[in-house]
């Protein structure tokens, strides 16, 4: 540097700037045929499979230490790394591996956190493998859609069904409800119907779609609002005991779910529970809740349980290999195959751009679920409401299913949900 | 009238354990004048404690072993982070209890794991009842127990040398210290009270429900408590605390006669209450009074 002088080093630093400009603009550049932008790279993932590869980073933003869906968003978190490492392994997507350990950013399921993290990781990554929560993901829609970053979710709000950088999975909560109305009145006819739901997309959108689903098949319908937190439960329980519905649809966290059906039950409620899968937790049939779970309690799901034979259910068992048991994983592996599709369509397109892939998910007409979901699924080209997937399966709780629950009735499209139009997001229905 | 008097057993269930806790932030500050932040995360530590002790011994030794743990912890903690500080302003004392309760917090998190755990207690959710009136079993425990802690305590304190030289050094430190009262030992002393007094209500906030990670907030209802029972007076914490249980609870079960203030407001009523105390009678029903000379 001495050597130089102070013009010298005046000019190197400007190069080095202008250098530095360049690497973090989005400028376009050609590996081989394809087309990149950001998040994809020439050079190999870190702990590549096949060195000759190049890497796609996918960021991951997830409920990982203190937020009230870790129980769930821990295993969905493995399973979705299971999930791409299995796809690499298998000669990963044209000439890219998928790297999604890179970019795992924690929310603590705080909208403000999830942006902030969103933003930190954005410039490194393609799209989102996963992005965790309703009112998290909210907070970053607008700028997914005005970058067009292309994110799988792990949730399942029928707003999703409307944005074309989301490439969801499964049956929304609005349509599970359908479904789950649709079931309760075929096997316990009941006359009314209350949800008890936490505020937000996701027990809203729940809740809305039990309003509709009353109103269709001659039900009264009552919504209560309720908070998180077991001690919290007080109002809700005294609801349900003052109205004593038939059914009730619960759409809280697990701990809610065991502090509402233990206590209306001890204190003489005698009607039915149906929860949605994050009510769920195996650990509750060690609760005090356990004799009042087993008895009145029923879960809807989008997708069939860990311990079911499909393909797929195999292969995600095979790659997890022996953990205890639970129904995030399954989530995690079934909400990742849309991502799939989508990569290896962009790249058949030879455009691997975020405009690109974005281009490739709006083209899906079906994904391969390897059976865990029917065909037909993932048909994003379709629209919202002839693309949303409408099937529902109903478990209850068992101590001795690997998840603490078995299957009551596959999957299945009740008559409610199936002539429902989704032709905007339930919540705004409620 | 079934209806009203069964939510008062209840209230006095929940109260009960809003009484143990706020106990222990009155101890804490009779002794210190500081009030400890780290009271959540001692309840929450001392119940996880219980829920992996219960796992190898029975719930009845499981309980107070935890309470014996939760306050050498309590204990040790002071020993770290607060005796250094001892003549700084209460309010630094107090910011530093926040910091401890958020990262024993931490910890136990990491101990309680992803799942929801258990207490296994005996009680579950059955009831016990005289004619038609039904009460909790786990409410009826809760309040037997409190009423037997809160007689050793006051026990404690009027016949014990320690007890004595407790109640000399909340009278006044320096005369205390000047009368040979070991200040230090008090300190210490109260805060192993006030983490094994955590530990037990932790049990019975749990028991019939579930322990995770949010479990903590239960223990901030015992502000409103102190506030309204007066923060240096133990009958004070007990009446407050059985108080606002029933109030709670009294809320919870007539509100649907007011739809208009939403579905959940029992979760705000003791805070309305503070509010009212702190506007009304800032030092509570039993606190004693501040003369300041102008």
């Amino acid at each position: 540097m001495n050597k130089l002088g102070p013009l010298g080093a005046a000019a190197l630093l400007l190069v080095s700037g202008a250098l530095a400009a360049c690497r973090g603009g989005e400028s376009e550049t050609s590996e081989g045929e394809i087309k990149t932008d950001v998040g994809v790279t020439a050079e190999p993932c870190p702990g590549a499979t096949d060195q000759s590869k190049g890497c796609i980073y996918l960021g991951i933003i997830s409920d990982l230490t203190e937020g009230p869906f870790r129980a769930l968003a821990v295993p969905i978190t493995d399973a979705q790394k299971a999930f791409w490492k299995r796809v690499n392994e298998d000669g990963g997507i044209g000439g890219y591996e998928v790297d999604v350990t890179k970019y795992v950013r924690d929310n603590k399921y705080n909208p403000q956190t999830h942006n902030q993290v969103y933003q930190e990781i954005k410039p490194s990554v393609l799209g989102l493998a996963q992005t965790l929560g309703s009112p998290t993901t909210a907070a970053i829609i607008n700028d997914l859609k005005s970058s067009s970053v292309v994110a799988a979710p792990a949730s399942w709000t029928s707003a999703w069904a409307f944005e074309d950088v989301i490439i969801e999975s499964g049956a929304n909560y609005c349509i599970e409800s359908m479904n789950a109305l649709d079931y309760a009145k075929e096997v316990y006819s009941p006359k009314s119907v209350m949800a008890v739901h936490l505020a937000g997309d996701y027990g809203e959108d729940a809740a809305a779609g039990a309003k509709l689903a009353a109103q269709s098949l001659g039900m009264t319908f009552t919504a209560v609002k309720t908070d998180s937190g077991a001690d919290k439960q007080a109002g809700a329980i005294q609801a349900i005991l003052t109205a004593k519905p038939d059914v009730v649809i619960v759409t809280t966290g697990p701990a809610d779910a065991a502090a509402i059906i233990g206590q209306t039950v001890a204190r003489g409620y005698g009607g039915r529970f149906i929860g949605t899968s994050p009510t769920w937790n195996p650990a509750l049939l060690q609760s005090a809740s356990a004799p009042a779970l087993l008895a009145r309690y029923e879960q809807t799901a989008p997708w069939n349980a860990w311990g079911t034979d499909s393909a797929g259910h195999k292969a995600m068992r095979e790659a997890i290999g022996s953990v205890t048991p639970n129904d995030g994983y399954t989530s995690g592996w079934v909400w990742s195959y849309p991502m799939k599709a989508a990569l290896s369509k962009a790249v058949e397109n030879g455009d691997l751009t975020r405009a690109g892939l974005l281009a490739a998910a709006k083209s899906l007409t079906s994904v391969d679920y390897e059976g865990m979901l029917p065909s037909g699924a993932g048909n994003y080209a379709g629209g919202p409401n002839e693309g949303a997937v409408r099937v529902t399966a109903v478990y209850k709780a068992d101590r001795a299913a690997p998840t603490g629950v078995s299957q009551v009735r596959d999957l299945f499209t009740g008559p409610t949900g199936k002539a429902y139009t989704l032709d905007g997001p339930c919540y705004e229905k409620l | 009238m079934t209806e009203l008097i069964e939510a008062v057993l209840r209230g006095l269930g929940t109260g009960s354990v809003y009484a143990l806790l706020a106990l222990g932030f009155v101890i804490i500050y009779k002794a210190t004048r500081v009030i400890s932040f780290a009271q959540p995360a001692f309840m929450l530590a001392g119940v996880t404690m219980v829920t992996y002790l219960v796992l190898e011994v029975s719930f009845w030794v499981a309980v107070p072993v935890a309470a014996f743990l939760t306050g050498l912890l309590a204990l040790g903690v002071e020993r770290l982070a607060v005796r250094p500080m001892i003549g700084r302003p209460a309010f630094v004392v107090a910011i530093i209890t926040l910091g401890v309760d958020v990262a024993v917090r931490v910890v136990v998190n990491a101990f309680i794991g992803l799942d929801v755990r258990n207490v296994l207690d005996p009680w579950g959710l059955r009831t016990v009842g005289i004619r038609d009136i039904d009460m909790q079993q786990r409410h009826l425990a809760a309040f037997l127990t409190t009423a037997a802690l809160v007689a050793a305590l006051f026990a404690f304190f009027r016949f014990t040398r320690m007890g004595l030289a407790m109640r000399a050094a909340a009278y006044d430190q320096e005369a205390a210290l000047a009368q040979g009262v070991s200040v230090g030992a008090v300190f210490a002393l109260s805060w192993g009270l006030a983490g094994a007094l955590a530990a037990v209500a932790g049990t019975f906030a749990a028991a019939g429900s579930s322990v995770d990670a949010g479990l903590w907030l239960i223990a901030l209802t015992a502000l409103p408590v102190i506030i309204l029972g007066g923060l240096d007076s133990l009958p004070g914490a007990v009446v407050g605390g059985l108080a606002i249980g029933v109030l709670q609870e009294l809320t919870a079960t007539y509100q649907n006669h007011a739809p208009w203030l939403g579905g959940n407001v029992s979760v705000i009523t003791p805070y309305v209450v503070m509010l009212l105390v702190l506007l009304v009678r800032p030092y509570g029903l039993f606190g004693t009074r501040e003369v300041e000379r102008v």
